[in-house]
């Protein structure tokens, strides 16, 4: 019989097919598929997620696990749709506007997911504009901002100005990319700052609970 | 005939150009805007930017092509271009570089990973490098560049097609970062795995760019550690200027011209061959580093 902790490991390790089979048996034995996600694919994403925070493994185990993560919410989020379960929170992310870079960004909506965050992803070079009218949309918890370019940083500025002179104005916002720092997080106002995907997660956690 | 750039960089010090796109963006470029469509509308601004460089003492000219594999000019929908505004880039620092200088042909990273972390397979990356390559090369190019890479087994695929499809030596740059205490690429690499990576694909000559956050005396202790990886392979460093601090809602890098001479000094007693610039750099930065 399969267990929850068969497929935390599974994803940990990044086993896609191992993981995808310990789901279809969890299936088949009647769990209830927000279960698996909050008991197996959850825990298996965190404890990667600590290994790398910690230099113990860096980003292609991040990658590797996300992507059999990735297949095992292929199989489980039609059955939560059609069971009406939605995610407690929802984080709209994106890259400013500018900057087409997408491999920080890309790691920090896995990783969220894998925090079972509703993610709308809206790509690179995202308009402030855009980033408020999706937070509105989806009725977001969270924006996140994401820019590689120290010449695209100010963009993130122009966005939280946006955000805070609309009518989602209590969205909290948080930012990441290689030239950022805490410094400059709260220079422009944002809500929060981390410095790794893992960490992003934390933070999330924190900001949509507050 | 010119000489080799890995033999010539044994016979004399050689020194790199320094940064492209901040240069660019002081001649009225936006940040976001397709460096490489300037090869095609604003060759003169290329080429003043490579004589500058070349003018400060720069004998290594690396082409305005950092962003231009197909999968890198599909984000802005100019992926039909890449063989045409690749082989003017050659041109264009070929004019610049002369007789006595080398163009180093500019391939960047892809944009997406390899299996099995991300979805492209070697072959995929292969023919996405072969067209770069094949272009810059029949541009003018006088070696091949591989550079800001963090994963080894794509710049082995940079570097294994380079071989193949030209005879030109191959230049392979690594990123690197302060992972704890110790210098590691994005991808988790060590300077001593990713430097004998480059070795083992054949690379001519190997070192590092760019870089996250790195300190001039982080690039000191990375110049040592890429010579004592790199054996009899010659080597290269290409520092950003010093660490960048917010400033004014941007960033600043604050090494001047002189901090960045006294850099290049103490890499030339560790032995590194060439030396050059990364973020931060400019004409003024790499005239004071060709003095020494």
């Amino acid at each position: 019989m399969s267990t929850f902790a068969d497929l935390s490991k599974a994803v940990e390790s990044g086993k896609r097919k191992d993981a995808k089979q310990i789901v279809e048996d969890l299936l088949a034995e009647g769990t209830a598929p927000l279960d698996i996600v909050e008991q197996g694919l959850v825990p298996g994403m965190s404890a990667i997620g600590e290994k790398f925070k910690k230099n113990e493994v860096f980003v292609p185990e991040m990658l590797i696990a996300a992507r059999a993560m990735k297949e095992c919410m292929g199989i489980l989020e039609p059955l939560l749709a059609d069971a009406g379960v939605k995610p407690e929170f929802t984080a709209v992310i994106g890259t400013v506007q500018g900057d087409l870079h997408d491999i920080g960004k890309n790691l920090v909506a896995m990783m969220l997911k894998g925090a079972n965050f509703g993610v709308v992803d809206l790509g690179t070079n995202v308009s402030p504009d855009q980033f408020v009218a999706a937070a509105r949309e989806h009725n977001a918890q969270l924006v996140c901002l994401s820019a590689l370019l120290t010449t695209t940083m100010p963009a993130m500025k122009t966005t939280v100005e946006a955000i805070r002179g609309s009518d989602v104005s209590a969205v909290r916002v948080m930012v990441g990319g290689a030239p950022v720092t805490q410094a400059y997080c709260e220079e422009i106002g944002a809500d929060g700052y981390s410095q790794d995907a893992a960490s992003a997660v934390d933070l999330a956690l924190e900001l949509a609970k507050s | 005939m010119k000489t080799p750039l890995d033999q010539a960089c044994l016979a004399e010090p050689l020194t790199c150009d320094g940064a492209m796109g901040t240069q660019l963006i002081q001649r009225g470029m936006s940040p976001g805007e397709c460096g490489m469509r300037w090869n095609a509308e604003r060759p003169d601004d290329i080429r003043a930017v490579h004589q500058d460089y070349r003018d400060a003492g720069c004998r290594l000219i690396i082409t305005n092509s950092f962003g231009g594999t197909r999968s890198m000019l599909e984000r802005h929908g100019e992926g039909g271009h890449t063989a045409e505004w690749n082989r003017l880039a050659a041109k264009i620092a070929a004019d610049a570089a002369g007789p006595d200088g080398w163009v180093l042909g500019d391939v960047g990273p892809f944009g997406d990973f390899l299996e099995p972390m991300g979805e492209t397979t070697t072959e995929e990356l292969e023919a996405i490098f072969r067209e770069q390559i094949e272009a810059l090369a029949a541009g003018g190019a006088d070696a091949i560049l591989v550079e800001t890479m963090s994963d080894p087994a794509e710049l082995t695929v940079g570097v294994k097609t380079a071989r193949q499809v030209t005879d030109l030596p191959v230049v392979a740059t690594y990123a690197f970062q302060d992972s704890g205490g110790e210098f590691r690429t994005m991808m988790g690499t060590t300077v001593a795995d990713a430097i004998r990576a480059a070795c083992d694909a054949g690379a001519s000559i190997v070192g590092s760019n760019c870089g996250t956050d790195l300190s001039l005396e982080n690039y000191l202790k990375l110049g040592e550690q890429i010579v004592a990886a790199a054996g009899d392979i010659p080597t290269i460093l290409q520092p950003n200027a010093g660490a960048p601090r917010n400033a004014d809602g941007g960033v600043v890098y604050d090494a001047t011209p002189e901090d960045m001479a006294e850099l290049a000094r103490k890499l030339r007693e560790l032995g590194i061959h060439i030396i050059g610039g990364c973020c931060g750099t400019s004409p003024a930065h790499l005239a004071a580093m060709a003095r020494v």
